[in-house]
């Protein structure tokens, strides 16, 4: 760790040999940074598990979480069943497995929208400026003034008996969901995005690429963008972090997934009823994976923001 | 007694108590300083046994490129390095005979400001942005002189009035942001003479200023010294500046003096091959069409400073010996030192 | 100053109309997809087109526009606009005046908010600038850590757990140890007792306040940890003052400005947190009704509650930015 008071003594020599590979000197230096670090190595490993338990349930259990007999509800543990049954008699460690996926398939499609529409808007309002980031900052603005909760909460009141034509079950039990949190999600990204563009716009080798005739698409995309992907990488592990949150409440609150389809939000809803009534781990079960998913993201991104802005460590 | 000791004596005398204290001794010595960095790339050694001293009324220039170490040592002297990661590994330096470096905390903060205080470069960033100026200077007052706030206000007028800002009644109470950068450097500089400190440090006090404002500055900080009889270090790289204001010049090169002499023998005959370099650097009226030379290569890492000579890889007079043994700081003539195994070769060399 | 002021009001004031005329877009494009919601008011039993009229009369939804798709039903904008003025929220769908449940639902949801925010400022402050201060210390690791583990646990599921293990365990033992109206057994409850309001909504108070306090315990920190790196904290220090004072008033005073906009942001995004809160705990303030409205569908309660919201959510942003102008001299004169 350099104080500045060491960076103040070296800086006559940093300058003139690093300046040259430093934007890519960053990245290295990151994943380099990372790759050093346990927390990284743990945090990647649970992502990928529950992304795959999340994309293909099948291969962890061969038991139909839906396939219930009430007559065993609440049971305990034996073999083929680890994690004991529900209060409506269903295998409880496929009902955790299959419960992973509305909640990792909605947040990887909540932020790669955000993303999209956000960090398009971004780049229109920063590199135009004038009217359009009038425009565009002014819809933030609007967009911002109602909570973010809040307003998934309205949207999926008022639209929630919508049938989707074409869509299986599943889709259909997180699309709506998918839709509101883009429209109430994309306002961070595209502040973000704005902000980084604004000022790449005015650095010199943009002014140079300008001056030499780049169109202004070639503009943003080849010159202008590369320098807006920092900021947004670190925002990607903690903003499905904290979809993954927002899809458990609004299952708990019944407006995401709703039954027959499983999800964590929906278990720990039916749980917290037997927590003190002699059944803890109907909810601690599906808490802990929930708590564990997120907390992965979270120290992920954590990490990334770290090594791509040392200085605050 | 000498006169400015009576001076000082009747307000500020916060010294004479403590140990080692001898109104005869020199106002400032410094002497084998060494100061180091702990940083995860290793240890960086960013000073490694300076001396000078200083007398009253005299004003001692410190030279060298940035990362010379010449912060790093007016920050020692005024004991506002932040530790860790830095480190004072050893070395004295003494105010009027007490080694500051041996006293508490506590007695340390009372010298800063009342004995030696420093002026800083950017005064942008070196005054408190959500302060009045006003505040910041009545704060020396109230604090170290247990004045109230209006009587704090009042002589934090008459500073901003001693360093010629204009209509300093209604200026004291604005804050930094407003004033141009020529008056923030008055108001650093107030801040710094406020309780009439026997040593100013000034670091690098022009460098972030326009060329006409820098001479203003100069004029002001010089006027001033001479007219309180203070001990001024001159931190700078602007050698134009040096001829202009400073009696004695200390050199340093990778944390060390490398050449210490009275101002004007130094221009006429450096007796350091880097002095002389740093002296071809500086653009001259007289000799028009020339190239200007620059001195070719880096200074060291302060991680790694290699054996022998540190300034051996750059050196055109450089031999083995250079890159093997390491020049020590040496009398070369009367009063006129320099770390050079070649001083009186360099010395006899024509400067052009 | 004055000039600021009013370009950032008039800029509310925009903003406002816009998200009270998103809000009544969607809500007539909810009519218009899901159907009159005069109909469900029958349920099963068949109604005369007479009958039905009625009560689109009686809600206000007797507009002809709420059967086209995509109409803005502009006049009924205009309408409830005005009546919106008059502090006219309508009907509700058991027949009671929104306004009074909302006047009514007001008191709790401050005192929650109180509470919330003194946990952000006493608790989350405090902890990230004395982590800035033992930077690297265990201390610190132990703040981090916490702040990382908060973010990570969803509020509803600390709501749920809490009124679980607190509210009724902890709240069962303390009852039958100390007595029913003892101060630990109003504490401990597991929902709201209007008897005792300020006593019961402590522990949701304190449930809230977690939401959004790692967010403001990590800026305390690294804000804290930036100034105390700046140039002026080095010549406060060359200043010879004492280190308290360093610290206190050329530093804290410095890291605080982004701190409290942060207070003010996390205050204003838990507006949407109350839902969950008051829901889990039944309290019956603003977050309670519309957690109640939402799950019976009732729209012209939501959607008030969401405006009204809104608007709150407004005004403490606009404050923060006037706040900010107060306690920073450069944006002040800019």
């Amino acid at each position: 760790m350099s104080s500045d008071i060491n960076e103040r003594v070296v800086e006559g020599i940093d300058e003139e040999r690093e300046r040259p590979q430093r934007a890519a000197g960053l990245w290295r230096d990151a994943i380099r940074d990372l790759r050093k670090r346990p927390t990284v190595i743990i945090s990647l490993l649970i992502i990928l598990v529950v992304l795959a338990i999340g994309f293909f349930p099948s291969l962890f259990t061969d038991v139909d979480p839906k396939a219930c007999d009430i007559s065993r509800n609440k049971a305990p543990a034996e073999p083929g069943h680890p994690f004991g049954f529900s209060h409506e008699g269903c295998d409880y460690f496929a009902q955790t497995v299959y419960g992973a996926g509305p909640s990792v398939q909605l947040s990887l499609m909540v932020v790669t929208g955000t993303l999209i529409v956000g960090g398009l808007f971004g780049i229109l309002a920063g590199f135009y400026g004038g009217w359009v980031d009038v425009l565009f900052s002014r819809a933030v603005d609007v967009f911002n003034s109602i909570p973010f909760l809040l307003g998934a909460i309205l949207l999926l009141t008022m639209f929630r008996d919508i049938q989707m034509p074409f869509v299986g079950a599943r889709l259909q039990a997180i699309i709506p969901a998918v839709i509101t949190l883009i429209i109430f999600g994309w306002t961070s990204t595209m502040r973000l995005v704005r902000a980084s563009v604004i000022e790449a716009r005015n650095l010199d080798y943009v002014h140079a690429a300008r001056s030499l005739g780049a169109s202004n698409a070639r503009l943003m995309f080849r010159h202008i963008l590369p320098n807006a992907v920092a900021p947004v990488v670190s925002l990607i592990p903690l903003s499905i972090a904290g979809m993954i949150s927002v899809e458990a409440t609004l299952s708990f609150l019944g407006l995401g997934v709703r039954k027959p389809e499983i999800t964590w939000g929906l278990m720990i809803d039916d749980a917290t009823k037997w927590f003190v009534n002699g059944y803890p781990m109907l909810l601690i079960i599906p808490s802990a994976f929930l708590i564990a998913t997120v907390l992965a993201f979270v120290l992920l991104g954590d990490a990334i923001r770290d090594a791509l802005d040392p200085k605050l460590r | 007694m000498t006169v400015e000791l009576d001076r000082q004596g009747s307000h500020n005398g916060y010294v004479e108590g403590l140990p080692g204290y001898r109104d005869d001794a020199p106002l400032l010595e410094v002497e084998d300083l060494q100061v180091e960095f702990h940083t995860r790339d290793g240890v960086a050694r960013a000073v490694n046994g300076v001396d000078f001293s200083l007398r009253a009324g005299e004003t001692l220039a410190v030279v060298g490129e940035s990362g010379s170490g010449k912060s790093v040592t007016a920050q020692a002297i005024m004991g506002i390095l932040e530790e860790p990661p830095a480190r004072v590994a050893g070395g004295e330096i003494r105010f009027r005979g007490v080694d500051l470096l041996k006293l508490s905390a506590e007695r340390r903060r009372r010298i800063r400001a009342n004995h030696v205080a420093m002026v800083f470069q950017d005064a942008l960033s070196a005054l408190n942005p959500v302060w009045t100026v006003g505040f910041q200077l009545g704060e020396l007052f109230r604090k170290h002189r247990g004045m109230s706030r209006k009587d704090a206000r009042r002589r934090a007028v008459e500073l901003l009035d001693m360093v010629r800002i204009p209509a300093a009644a209604q200026r004291v109470d604005e804050y930094p942001h407003q004033f141009s950068g020529g008056m923030r450097q008055r108001v650093m500089i107030a801040m710094a003479l406020a309780l009439d400190p026997e040593v100013l440090i000034a670091d690098e006090p022009t460098t972030a200023l326009d060329v006409t404002v820098q001479a203003q500055i100069m004029r002001l900080l010089s006027d001033i010294q001479a007219e309180r009889h203070m001990g001024l270090i001159l931190i700078t790289h602007d050698l134009g500046v040096v001829a202009d204001v400073a009696d004695d010049i200390t050199v340093m090169y990778a944390g060390r003096a490398v050449e210490q002499a009275n101002v004007r023998d130094t221009f006429a005959s450096p007796a350091h091959p880097y002095t002389k370099a740093l002296l071809r650097s500086i653009p001259r009226l007289d000799v028009k069409g020339q190239r200007l030379e620059v001195i070719a290569g880096l200074p060291p890492v302060l991680t790694d400073i290699p054996p022998g000579c540190a300034f051996a890889p750059r050196c055109g007079y450089a031999q083995d010996v250079c890159r093997t043994e390491r020049p020590p700081l040496s009398t070369v003539t009367a009063g006129r030192s320099a770390a050079c195994h070649f001083a009186s070769e360099v010395m006899t060399d024509d400067v052009n | 100053m004055g000039r600021y002021v009013i370009r950032r009001l008039l800029q509310a004031v925009l903003t406002l109309f816009f998200v009270l005329f998103l809000l009544h877009y969607l809500l007539s494009l909810a009519i218009q997809v899901n159907g009159n919601p005069a109909r469900t008011f029958f349920g099963d039993k068949p109604a005369t087109p007479e009958q039905i009229a009625a009560v689109e009369a009686k809600f206000g939804t007797d507009d002809p526009c709420l059967d086209r798709l995509g109409d803005p039903c502009l006049g009924m904008f205009q309408q409830r606009m005005a009546d919106w003025m008059t502090l006219d929220f309508g009907t509700n769908f058991d027949g009671y005046a929104v306004t009074d449940e909302i006047v009514r639902a007001v008191p709790p949801t401050l005192i929650l908010f109180a509470i919330s925010t003194s946990v952000w400022v006493l608790f989350g402050v405090t902890t990230g600038v004395l982590a800035a201060m033992k930077r690297g210390r265990f201390f610190d690791y132990l703040v981090r850590a916490g702040t990382t583990f908060t973010v990570a646990v969803p509020t509803f599921l600390l709501l749920v757990i809490t009124q679980q293990l607190v509210g009724v365990s902890l709240g069962n033992w303390a009852r039958d140890t100390f007595g029913r109206e003892s101060v630990l057994g109003i504490v401990f409850q597991p929902s709201y007792d209007d008897r005792y309001p300020f006593l019961s909504l402590l522990v949701p108070g304190i449930l809230l306040g977690a939401f959004g306090i790692a967010g403001i315990t990590r800026l305390s920190r690294t804000s804290m940890l930036e100034n105390l790196r700046a140039d002026f904290v080095r010549t406060a220090k060359a200043k010879g003052l004492t280190s308290r004072r360093v610290t206190i008033v050329h530093t804290l005073r410095n890291s605080l400005i982004p701190v409290i906009t942060l207070v003010g942001f996390t205050l204003a995004d838990a507006l949407g947190g109350t839902v969950i809160t008051e829901g889990i705990y039944s309290i019956p303030g603003m977050g309670g009704l519309a957690y109640n409205a939402t799950r019976e569908n009732d729209l012209p309660v939501v959607i008030a509650i969401v405006a009204i919201l809104s608007v709150c959510f407004m005004v403490v942003t606009l404050l923060i930015d006037l706040l900010y102008a107060v306690l920073d001299p450069r944006i002040r004169y800019e």
